[in-house]
C-alpha cells in the first residue's frame, strides 16, 4: 500500500517518489509576492497579489520579475553590505558565479548558475535573494483574508502578474475562496490565453481589468512577442458572455511605441464594435520598473526613455470616453 | 527625483510656492507678521508677584495662601491690550512669552536662565536675571517641591533616577515630577461660561455659613475659593478699565468701538454667564489665563470639548445675525492666537525631552453627548475649517469617533488631515469609553469624558488624581537582563541589579524572559517608590485653589485637588507610568528568540559583542537581525512575541500600588523616545547606539513595510488584553500623499479610519508628507521654517526641531503607494 503525503515542495516531491511515497501534491500558485494597501487597481484598499510567469514579453514591461515561470535568482546591490564586510556569497558558491568587482561590490556570472540557492541562504541582508514562492490557496488567502473582517473601504483582492491566466486552476480555486467569504475580486490580464481558460477565472471575478496594448498584429507581435488575435478575439466573447461582470480595456502608453493617437484611435475603434465595456483606461508608461531588470542580470531595452507628460493622456482619455459613451471618471 | 505636483500636500505646496500660510483674514495676518521671528520672552511678573505674596502669609494654610498669591498676581500683573485683539488678557506681556513657577523649581532658576539666554531658546535681559536671583531664588531655596521631593526619595531611587543632576534625569528613568505640577487637564470652562463666578462665588459662600465652626480644612477650601472668585473677577475689572482708557485716546471709529465693546464684555465675563459667542470666548480665556497662573499642567491646561460648550452662544448669535461664519472664526482665531502666544518654559538639563516650544493645548471636538448620542454640530466643522486657515499649529486638535461618527465629519477629518499639518489627532470613544467604565463611574459621566494633553483622558468633574509620572526606559531592562544587571547609559556602565540567571546560565528564551521580567520589575519598583514619594511631597506643598473650585469632587469633598481624595472623586491615572521603546523592545527580543533559539544562527555572546562594538565590524550579524521576523508587519512570530511582552509589562505594573492605589501604563514618549535613544547603547532589534528608540506603541520607525493596515492590525494584535491597567496606546502612522489623491483617497481614509474604530485602537495621528520635503527642510531651514510636522501627540516646525529628532521623523515609515 502507498503512503500517501501531502506536500507542496516539488524538491521533496522528487525525493519521496525515489523511496516509492507515493506524493498527492497540493495545488500551489507560484507567487512573486503580495502587496498590500494597494489603492490604484480596483475600489477601494486592495491586496494584490502578483502571479509568476507570463507568455507575453512586451519591452517596456515594468514588472520583469513576473516573466519568468521559474524561481528567479536575484541581486540587490543597493542592500548589499559589500565583500569587505561580508562576502560570504563568493565563498558559498562552488560555481564560482560571483567575482569581486574591485569596487567592494560582487559581478554575477549567471551562465554559471545551477540554482542551488546557497548564496541566497548564507545572504545576511537578503541583497540576495529569489522571485517566485509556492503557496497554497490557504496560505495567501491567510495572508490576505486578515483584513476582509475589517474591511471598510469596500476594497478587495486583485489577482496581477504575470499572467493569472496561466495558473488559471490555482487562481479559480483562490478566486472562489474569496466569493466564499464575500471579498470583492478582480484579475488584471493580458486575455492571452485559451477561451476556457478566461472563462473558468472570470466566472469568480467581480471586475476584469483587460490589457490592449497595440491592434496592430505585426507590432503587437514585435513588442510583446506574440500574436494579438486570441487577445481580440477573448474581449469580445467576454463582454457578450459576462455583461454582468465590471469589465474595464486598459492600454499602456509607451513612449515611440504607442504613443501617437492614431495607435489609440485605432483601439478605440475596435473596442467601439464591444458591448458592455465599463471603462477605457490609458496608463501613462513610467520607468519604475528598470532596477528589477538590473537586479536580475536583464538588460532593460528601453532604458533612459524618459516618461510622458501626463496631463495629454489624461484628457486624450476623457476624449475618448466621450466617443464611446463610456462615463466619465472621477 | 523631481516631485509629481499632484502628490504635494496643500502645506507642501504653500512652501514650494515660497508663499508661506496666509490667513484669509486681515486682522489675523497682522498678529502674524512677527510672530514666528519672536523668541520667546521670559516674563518674570509672575514668579516675583506671586513669591511677594507667598513670603507674607506663611501662617496660613497652604490652600488660602496659594489663593491669596494667585489673587494677588491677579490684580497686580501688567495689563495689555494689544492693537486689534478681540480677546483680551495675558499671564505675561505681550508677544511670545513663557512664565516662572519659582515654588515647584526655583532653585535651578539661575542655571537653566541662563542656560536659555545662551541657547537662544528664550530671551531674557541679564537685569532679570538679577531679579530672580535676588527676590525669588533666595525665598525657595529648600522650600520648593522639588526640594522636597528629592528629599523624600529613597537614596537608591533617586540614584537610578538622577544620578548626578538632580534637576534633570540621567535616562534610565526619565522623571517628569516637578517639570509640571498636574498630569494632563482641561478646564472646567463650561462651568463658568454657563454659571458665571459670582454665582460660584455665592455657593462658595452658602457651603461656608453651613460649614461647622471647628471644621477649619473645609472653611479654607471654601474661602480660598472665594478669593480666587474675587481674584479673576478683579483681573477682569481691570482690563474693563483698561479697554476704556484706550477707547477715549483711539481715534480709529471703528477700533474705538471695538474697545468699547471688550470693556462691556470684561464687565460681564467671567462674573456673569456668557451671552454672546464673544462674551463667552473671552470668559474662556480668562479663565484658562486663571489656570495658567495658578499651577503649570503637563501640556499647558488643555480646552476640552470646545464645540459643545461653545455651541449654544455660537448658534444663538448665528441664528439672531449677530455673526456669520467669518466673524465667528475671526474671534475663535483671535483665541488661537492669545493660546500660541503662551510658551511654557521647558528647558530642561535634558532639554530634548520636550521639542520644539511643544504645548498642547488640545481643544476637543466630536464624540458623544451624555445621553449617547452623536455631538458634532455646526461648530464642529468650523472649527475643523479655521484648523485648515489659521496659519499657526496651536491649539492642539483632536476628534473623537465612534461607530456613529456621521460620514460628513470623517471626510472633513481626512480632507483635513490630508492638507499635511499632522491635525486632527483621533481618540476612540469605542475603546476609551469601556476603559473609563471598569473605575466604577455612570456611562453618562464616561461618554463626556475630555481628551488633554497627547493622548490622556480626564472626566473634569470627577477625577482627581494629580501626581505626574514618569517614562520608563524599557529597553535599558533588556540590556539589563542579558548582562547581569549592567547598563550602559551615556558611555558608562553601571551595576543596578543581578537577575536571577547569569548571563552565562542563559539557555533559552523563557531563561531571557525571566531575566527581563526582573529587570523591568527593577524598573517599575523604583517607579512606584517616586511616585509615591511624589504624592506625598506634593500633597504637602501643593494646593490649587481655582482648579478645585471649578472641580465637582474637589467641592462636595472641600478638599484641594492636590489632596488624596477618596469616596468622591476618582483618584485615578490615566495611563501615568509611560512605556518607552516597545517595538524596539519587540524587535529585539523577536530577533533574539528567532536566531538564537530556534535557529541557532548566532549565539548571545555574539550578539552581545556586536552591541558593545555598536556593530562596528559586525555589519553582518545587523543585516541578520534587522532581517528577523518584524514586528508590524502582522508576522505570527513576532506578534506572538509582542502580545507575551506587553504582558508581562502589564503584570508587572499591577503588583503595586502608591498610597492613592494601582498606577497605570501608557505608551505616550511625546519626544523621550529620542533622547533617551541617543543615550543608549546598540540594541539587539539592530538599532545603533545613539539612534531614536521606537515611539508609542509602534513599530521602529520604518520596519513596518506592508502599509498601514497591517501596522494597525499588528498593533490590535499585540495587546495583551489580560489586565485592564494599559491606557493611552499612542500610534502615529506616516503616510505618503500619493495614497491620498482625489476622491477615491479621501474615501479610503475615511474607510482606514471606520477599521481603526473597529479594531478598538486607542488613539491615531497621520503625518502626511513627502519624504524629500523633510530632506529638504533639513538642508534649507530657511526656506521651511512653516513646515509643521507631526511629532509625537503635537505638531510642531520641523526646523525648530534637533537634528536627531528631524532624522527620526524622516525614517518613519512612509507608506507608499502600491
Ligand atoms: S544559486 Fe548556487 S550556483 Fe547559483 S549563484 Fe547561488 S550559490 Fe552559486
Ligand atoms: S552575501 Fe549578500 S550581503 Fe554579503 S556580499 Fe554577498 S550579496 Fe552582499
Amino acid at each position: 500500500m502507498n503512503l500517501i503525503v501531502l506536500i507542496k515542495k516539488s524538491s521533496v516531491e522528487l525525493s519521496l517518489k525515489k523511496v516509492g511515497v507515493m506524493v498527492m501534491k497540493e495545488l500551489t500558485g507560484r507567487i512573486v509576492n503580495i502587496q498590500k494597501y494597494s489603492v490604484h487597481d480596483g475600489p477601494g484598499i486592495r491586496d494584490l497579489v502578483f502571479m509568476k510567469g507570463c507568455p507575453l514579453k512586451c519591452i517596456w514591461c515594468s514588472n520583469p520579475e513576473t516573466q519568468s515561470p521559474s524561481f528567479q535568482l536575484a541581486y540587490n546591490s543597493k542592500r548589499c553590505i559589500g565583500v569587505e564586510s561580508c562576502g560570504y556569497c563568493v565563498k558559498e558558491c562552488a560555481q564560482e558565479v560571483f567575482t569581486i568587482n574591485g569596487k567592494n561590490n560582487i559581478e554575477m556570472d549567471r551562465s554559471k548558475c545551477i540554482n542551488c540557492l546557497k548564496c541566497v541562504n548564507i545572504c545576511c541582508s537578503k541583497a540576495l535573494h529569489v522571485f517566485g514562492t509556492d503557496m497554497t490557496v490557504d496560505e495567501v488567502f491567510k495572508k490576505t483574508q486578515n483584513q476582509t473582517d475589517t474591511w471598510r473601504s469596500n476594497g478587495g483582492v486583485t489577482i496581477s502578474g504575470g499572467e493569472p491566466l496561466l495558473q488559471a486552476d490555482f487562481v479559480t480555486a483562490l478566486l472562489k475562496k474569496y466569493k466564499t467569504v464575500g471579498v470583492h475580486t478582480a484579475i488584471e490580464t493580458t486575455g492571452y490565453a485559451p477561451w476556457e481558460r478566461l472563462e473558468q477565472v472570470a466566472r469568480w471575478c467581480n471586475l476584469i481589468f483587460y490589457d490592449i496594448k497595440i491592434l496592430n498584429k505585426q507590432k503587437h507581435n514585435n513588442y510583446t512577442g506574440v500574436d494579438n488575435s486570441v487577445i481580440l478575439q477573448n474581449i469580445k466573447k467576454l463582454t457578450e458572455k459576462f455583461p454582468d461582470i465590471e469589465i474595464i480595456v486598459r492600454t499602456p502608453v509607451i513612449p515611440n511605441i504607442n504613443n501617437q493617437e492614431k495607435d489609440i484611435i485605432n483601439i478605440v475603434k475596435f473596442l467601439d464594435g464591444l458591448d458592455n465595456l465599463n471603462d477605457y483606461e490609458l496608463l501613462p508608461y513610467h520607468g519604475y520598473g528598470s532596477s528589477k531588470y538590473l537586479q536580475l542580470g536583464m538588460t532593460y531595452k528601453l532604458e533612459g526613455i524618459g516618461s510622458l507628460e501626463k496631463e495629454p493622456i489624461y484628457e486624450l482619455n476623457q476624449r475618448i470616453r466621450k466617443m464611446l459613451n463610456l462615463r466619465k471618471k472621477v | 527625483m523631481a516631485m509629481n505636483a499632484c502628490c504635494l500636500t496643500e502645506q507642501e505646496k504653500r512652501i514650494e510656492s515660497g508663499a508661506g500660510q496666509l490667513s484669509p483674514r486681515q486682522r489675523i495676518n497682522g498678529f502674524l507678521s512677527n510672530f514666528r521671528d519672536q523668541i520667546p520672552r521670559i516674563d518674570i511678573q509672575r514668579a516675583v508677584l506671586f513669591t511677594e505674596s507667598m513670603s507674607q502669609t506663611e501662617n496660613y494654610p497652604m490652600n488660602i495662601r496659594r489663593a491669596k498669591a494667585l489673587n494677588y498676581v491677579l490684580n497686580h500683573i501688567d495689563v495689555v491690550i494689544e492693537d486689534n485683539e478681540l480677546i483680551v488678557g495675558t499671564c505675561g506681556g505681550a508677544g511670545r512669552h513663557s512664565i516662572l513657577f519659582p515654588e515647584v523649581r526655583g532653585p535651578w532658576f539661575e542655571k537653566a536662565l541662563r542656560g536659555a539666554q545662551k541657547s537662544k531658546a528664550f530671551q531674557i535681559s541679564d537685569e532679570d536675571i538679577q531679579v530672580i536671583k535676588e527676590k525669588v531664588i533666595p525665598y525657595w531655596k529648600g522650600k520648593s517641591a522639588h526640594e522636597r521631593y528629592l528629599a523624600m526619595l529613597p537614596p537608591d531611587t533617586r540614584e537610578v533616577i538622577y544620578g548626578n543632576d538632580n534637576w534633570g534625569s540621567a535616562g534610565l528613568l526619565q522623571d517628569n515630577a516637578n517639570i509640571n505640577t498636574t498630569l494632563n487637564w482641561a478646564g472646567n470652562y463650561k462651568k463658568v461660561i454657563d454659571k458665571g463666578i459670582l454665582e460660584i462665588k455665592k455657593e462658595m459662600q452658602e457651603r461656608l455659613n453651613k460649614v461647622p465652626d471647628s471644621d477649619y480644612s473645609k472653611m479654607a477650601f471654601l474661602q480660598s475659593a472665594i478669593i480666587v472668585c474675587d481674584g479673576i473677577m478683579g483681573y477682569a475689572t481691570r482690563y474693563a478699565n483698561k479697554a476704556r482708557q484706550l477707547a477715549l485716546k483711539e481715534k480709529d471709529p471703528k477700533r474705538k468701538e471695538e474697545l468699547e465693546m471688550i470693556a462691556r464684555n470684561c464687565e460681564r465675563v467671567p462674573a456673569h454667564p456668557a451671552r454672546s459667542f464673544w462674551e463667552a470666548l473671552q470668559c474662556q480665556w480668562f479663565v484658562q489665563t486663571a489656570y495658567k497662573l495658578e499651577q503649570p499642567t503637563v501640556g499647558v491646561i488643555s480646552l476640552g470639548r470646545f464645540d459643545q460648550y461653545m455651541y449654544s452662544t455660537f448658534n444663538k448669535d448665528y441664528q439672531a445675525g449677530v455673526i456669520d461664519e467669518e466673524r465667528a472664526l475671526e474671534l475663535m482665531e483671535c483665541l488661537w492666537f492669545k493660546i500660541a502666544n503662551y510658551v511654557p518654559f521647558n528647558i530642561t538639563a535634558t532639554q530634548n525631552y520636550f521639542e520644539g516650544y511643544c504645548h498642547f493645548e488640545q481643544t476637543v471636538l466630536g464624540g458623544q453627548t451624555k445621553d449617547g448620542h452623536d455631538a458634532t454640530n455646526e461648530l464642529t466643522y468650523l472649527i475643523l475649517r479655521s484648523k485648515k486657515e489659521f496659519p499657526l499649529h496651536y491649539p492642539d486638535l483632536s476628534v473623537r469617533v465612534h461607530s456613529r461618527t456621521p460620514d460628513r465629519l470623517l471626510r472633513a477629518i481626512v480632507e483635513l488631515i490630508k492638507e499635511g499639518t499632522g491635525f486632527p489627532k483621533l481618540l476612540n470613544d469605542e475603546e476609551i469609553i469601556p476603559f473609563i467604565l471598569q473605575n466604577g463611574v455612570s456611562i453618562q459621566e464616561v461618554r463626556d469624558y475630555v481628551p488633554c494633553g497627547c493622548t490622556e483622558v480626564r472626566l473634569l468633574d470627577i477625577d482627581t488624581y494629580m501626581a505626574v509620572g514618569c517614562n520608563l526606559n524599557t529597553p535599558a531592562a533588556l540590556e539589563m537582563a542579558m548582562n547581569d544587571g549592567v547598563v550602559d547609559i551615556d558611555g558608562t556602565k553601571k551595576k543596578l541589579m543581578a537577575p536571577s540567571i547569569k548571563a552565562t546560565d542563559i539557555k533559552t528564551y523563557e531563561d531571557l524572559l525571566q531575566n527581563f521580567t526582573e529587570a523591568w520589575d527593577f524598573l517599575v519598583q523604583h517607579y512606584y517608590k517616586r511616585q509615591a514619594a511624589l504624592e506625598i511631597s506634593n500633597a504637602a506643598c501643593l494646593a490649587a485653589p481655582f482648579m478645585s473650585m471649578l472641580n465637582d469632587a474637589c467641592v462636595e469633598s472641600l478638599t484641594d485637588i492636590h489632596q488624596p481624595i477618596r469616596g468622591h472623586g476618582l483618584s485615578k491615572d490615566t495611563g501615568n507610568l509611560s512605556v518607552i521603546g516597545f517595538g524596539t523592545v519587540v524587535e529585539s527580543l523577536a530577533a533574539i528568540k528567532k536566531l538564537i533559539f530556534e535557529e541557532k544562527k548566532i549565539t548571545l555572546d555574539e550578539l552581545k559583542k556586536a552591541l558593545e562594538a555598536n556593530f562596528e565590524g559586525h555589519e553582518r550579524l545587523r543585516q541578520i537581525l534587522l532581517n528577523a521576523p518584524q514586528y508590524g508587519n502582522n508576522d505570527d512570530f513576532a506578534t506572538e512575541v509582542a502580545r507575551q511582552a506587553d504582558e508581562i509589562i502589564c503584570d508587572v505594573v499591577r503588583r503595586y500600588r502608591t498610597p492613592n492605589g494601582p498606577q497605570n501604563l501608557k505608551h505616550v514618549p511625546v519626544t523621550t523616545h529620542v533622547a533617551m535613544g541617543r543615550k543608549m547603547n546598540a540594541t539587539p532589534n539592530g538599532r545603533k547606539a545613539g539612534e531614536a528608540l521606537s515611539e508609542g506603541i509602534s513599530p521602529t520607525q520604518g520596519r513596518d513595510t506592508e502599509g498601514p493596515l497591517v501596522t494597525l492590525l499588528s498593533i490590535a494584535k499585540a495587546k495583551s488584553n489580560l489586565y485592564n491597567n494599559s491606557l493611552s496606546r499612542l500610534t502615529n502612522i506616516k503616510i505618503s500623499p500619493q495614497i491620498l489623491t482625489g476622491e477615491k483617497g479621501t474615501r479610503d481614509l475615511m474607510a482606514f479610519i471606520r477599521t481603526f474604530v473597529d479594531l478598538k485602537l486607542w488613539h491615531i495621528q497621520f503625518a502626511v508628507i513627502n519624504k524629500d520635503t523633510l530632506i529638504k527642510a533639513q538642508k534649507e531651514p530657511e526656506k521651511y521654517r512653516n513646515l509643521i510636522v507631526r511629532v509625537a501627540g503635537y505638531s510642531a516646525y520641523f526646523t525648530e526641531l534637533s537634528p536627531d529628532l528631524q532624522n527620526e521623523i524622516i525614517n518613519r515609515t512612509e507608506h507608499q503607494m502600491c
